[in-house]
C-alpha cells in the first residue's frame, strides 16, 4: 500500500518532533548517556515505513549529523547508522510482524547494534567497549525502546502497527 | 514471481545502500584534518539551527541546576575576597623578595558542553564557543574539578574538544609534592566505563603513594602548570626495572560535565616571560657571575683593608716601642704615652 500524502505529512511531523526532542528536550533530561536517542528513534520510524534504500539514506544522514557533532572517528557513525537503517527496514519486511511491542524491542536492539558498530569502527579499547555495551548502551536502548512504545501508541495508525500481541 | 517494478525498486535500494556505505567508508579513511574541517562546515551550516537549539537547552538546564551552587559559591567568594587585597600585597612583596616574576594570568571563555547520543561522546565534546569568542585549536579545556582536555578544532560558534578519554590524549604532569614527573595518558584497559588515566614514565627510583594529587607540569606549552589531572590510586605495572606506571582517578569526568572553561591566550601574550629562553638563562647566569665577582672584590677589599690596618698598627707599635724603652731608662716615673689613635681601614688604604 502506497502511503498517502496526508500520512506522509504526519510522519514528517513526527520526525520533526524527534529532532526537537533530541536537541531541546534531551539535554534537560537525566544523564546524557542513558537518555533516549530520539534521532535514532526517528531513523527507526523511517525504517518502519520506508524501503531499505530510503532507510539506508536516512541512516547515512543521521550518522553524518552525529559524526559532525562528535567527530571522535569521522565516518563511523555514518556507516553504523546506514547498515542498521538498511537492515532494520529489510528485516522488518521479512521477519517482523506489525506488533507494537516487537517494534519497540526492535528499536532497542537496533540501538545496541548501532553502538556496537560505532565503537568497533572508532577503535575503542576492549574493556571500555565491554562496559559501554553491557551498561550504558542497554540502558539507553531500554529508554529509547520505552519512548518508542509511547510514540507508536500515539501514532500507530500513521505507522501501520497493531496493538494486539 | 517479482514484477519488473518490484525488481527496479530492490535494485534502487541496493544501489542506495552501497552508495551510502561507500561514502561512509571514504569518510572513515579520510585524513582526520579533512574530516574535522567537514564536521566544522556542517556544524556551521546545515546543523547550525540544531546546535543553537541544543545550546539554549543546555544553558537553561545548567542555569537551573547551578543557580543554588553559584549563589553559595558567590557568598563564599565574597567573604574570601575581603582579605584578598592584603594577600595580594603580601604575595607581591614576597615575590619581589624572592625575585620571582609575576604569575601568568590567562583569559578564559565559558562554554556549555553539548552532549550527543553517540557512544563515542566523552572522547570528543562539542562546545558552544568557537573562534568568534577567541577559542583556537590547542586551547586547554578545564572544569572546576580539573583538566578536561584540549580544543581540537574550531568553527565560528562551536568547537570540538578532545578529552582525556581520547586515545591520543597526553599531558606532561608531576605530583603535587614534586617528587615524581611523567606523562599522563588514557588507560585503554580501564575496568570501569568511565575510563581511567595512567601516569607513565615515572622513574623507577621514584615511588608515588596512593592518594597523591597529580598536576599538569606546564611543559610542552599547551597546558598551564598546576591544573589537577587526577589522583593516584595504585600501581599498574613496572617496566623492566626502569619505569613505573600508576593508575589515576581522573579529577574531572567529561561524560557528565555540563559547563567548562576554555583557557585562551591573548594574541599579544608573551610566554617567554614565564618560560625563560636559553638567552635569558644565559643573561641570568652572567648576572649571577657579575654579582659573585663583585662580592669577591668587596671581600678582597675588606681583607686588604684589615691587613693594612694590622700593618699600620704594627708600625705604630714598632715606632713607639724604642721611645718607650728609652724613656723608661731615663725617667722611670714618667707617665705612659697616650694610646695611638684608631686607624680606619679605608683610610689606611
Amino acid at each position: 500500500m502506497m502511503p498517502t500524502r496526508a500520512s506522509r505529512i504526519q510522519v514528517v511531523l513526527v520526525l520533526f518532533l524527534m529532532l526537537v526532542l533530541q536537541f531541546y528536550v534531551r539535554p534537560r533530561l537525566w544523564g546524557p548517556r542513558v537518555s533516549p536517542d530520539f534521532l535514532f528513534l526517528g531513523l527507526m520510524l523511517v525504517a518502519l515505513r520506508s524501503s531499505p534504500g530510503i532507510a539506508a539514506l536516512a541512516g547515512f544522514l543521521v550518522g553524518l549529523a552525529g559524526d559532525a557533532l562528535t567527530p571522535a572517528r569521522f565516518g563511523a557513525g555514518m556507516l553504523a547508522n546506514t547498515v542498521v537503517g538498511y537492515f532494520a527496514s529489510w528485516g522488518r519486511a521479512v521477519f517482523f510482524a506489525d506488533n507494537i511491542l516487537v517494534n519497540a524491542a526492535f528499536v532497542g536492539v537496533g540501538l545496541w547494534v548501532r553502538d556496537l558498530l560505532t565503537l568497533l569502527l572508532s577503535g575503542a579499547g576492549d574493556r571500555p567497549l565491554l562496559a559501554e555495551l553491557t551498561v550504558y548502551s542497554p540502558l539507553e536502548a531500554l529508554a529509547t525502546a520505552a519512548f518508542a512504545l509511547l510514540v507508536l501508541l500515539a501514532s500507530r495508525q500513521w505507522f501501520s502497527v497493531r496493538l494486539e500481541a | 514471481m517479482a514484477s519488473a517494478s518490484d525488481r527496479s525498486y530492490t535494485r534502487r535500494d541496493t544501489v542506495l545502500f552501497f552508495v551510502c556505505v561507500g561514502l561512509s567508508v571514504v569518510a572513515l579513511v579520510t585524513p582526520t584534518r579533512i574530516g574535522l574541517a567537514l564536521a566544522d562546515a556542517l556544524r556551521e551550516t546545515a546543523l547550525a539551527p540544531l546546535v543553537w537549539l541544543q545550546a539554549r537547552a543546555e544553558e537553561g538546564r545548567t542555569s537551573r541546576v547551578r543557580f543554588r551552587e553559584v549563589t553559595a559559591q558567590r557568598d563564599s567568594s565574597a567573604y574570601l575576597a575581603q582579605g584578598l587585597p592584603s594577600l595580594l600585597a603580601e604575595n607581591e612583596r614576597l615575590r619581589q623578595l624572592l625575585s620571582l616574576r609575576r604569575r601568568l594570568s590567562s583569559s578564559y571563555v565559558a562554554a556549555e558542553v553539548l552532549h550527543q547520543s553517540t557512544a563515542t561522546d566523552g572522547r570528543t565534546l562539542l562546545l558552544s564557543a568557537g573562534s568568534s569568542q577567541g577559542v583556537s585549536p590547542f586551547d586547554p579545556v578545564v572544569s572546576p574539578e580539573g583538566l578536561i582536555g584540549v580544543v581540537l578544532s574550531t568553527a565560528e560558534r562551536t568547537s570540538i574538544a578532545m578529552t582525556w578519554a581520547h586515545p591520543e590524549f597526553r599531558v606532561s604532569a608531576f605530583t603535587v609534592t614534586g617528587n615524581a614527573a611523567g606523562v599522563v595518558a588514557p588507560s585503554l584497559s580501564a575496568v570501569s566505563g568511565e575510563g581511567a588515566l595512567e601516569f607513565r614514565g615515572v622513574p623507577y627510583r621514584d615511588s608515588v603513594p596512593p592518594g597523591s594529587l597529580v598536576l599538569s607540569s606546564g611543559l610542552g606549552g599547551v597546558y598551564p602548570k598546576g591544573i589537577p589531572v587526577g589522583t593516584v590510586t595504585g600501581l599498574v605495572r613496572e617496566q623492566a626495572g626502569w619505569e613505573r606506571v600508576y593508575r589515576l582517578l581522573p579529577a574531572a569526568n567529561p561524560g557528565s560535565v555540563g559547563h567548562v572553561l576554555v583557557l585562551i591566550a591573548p594574541p599579544s601574550s608573551d610566554l617567554a616571560a614565564a618560560f625563560p629562553s636559553d638567552s635569558l638563562l644565559k643573561a641570568q647566569r652572567l648576572d649571577s657571575l657579575l654579582r659573585a665577582r663583585l662580592a669577591d672584590s668587596l671581600a678582597q677589599a675588606a681583607r686588604d683593608a684589615a691587613a693594612a690596618r694590622r700593618d699600620s698598627l704594627a708600625r705604630v707599635r714598632r715606632r713607639a716601642a724604642p721611645a718607650d724603652s728609652a724613656a723608661a731608662s731615663a725617667t722611670p716615673a714618667a707617665p705612659a704615652p697616650p694610646p695611638p689613635a684608631p686607624v680606619r681601614g679605608d683610610s689606611a688604604r
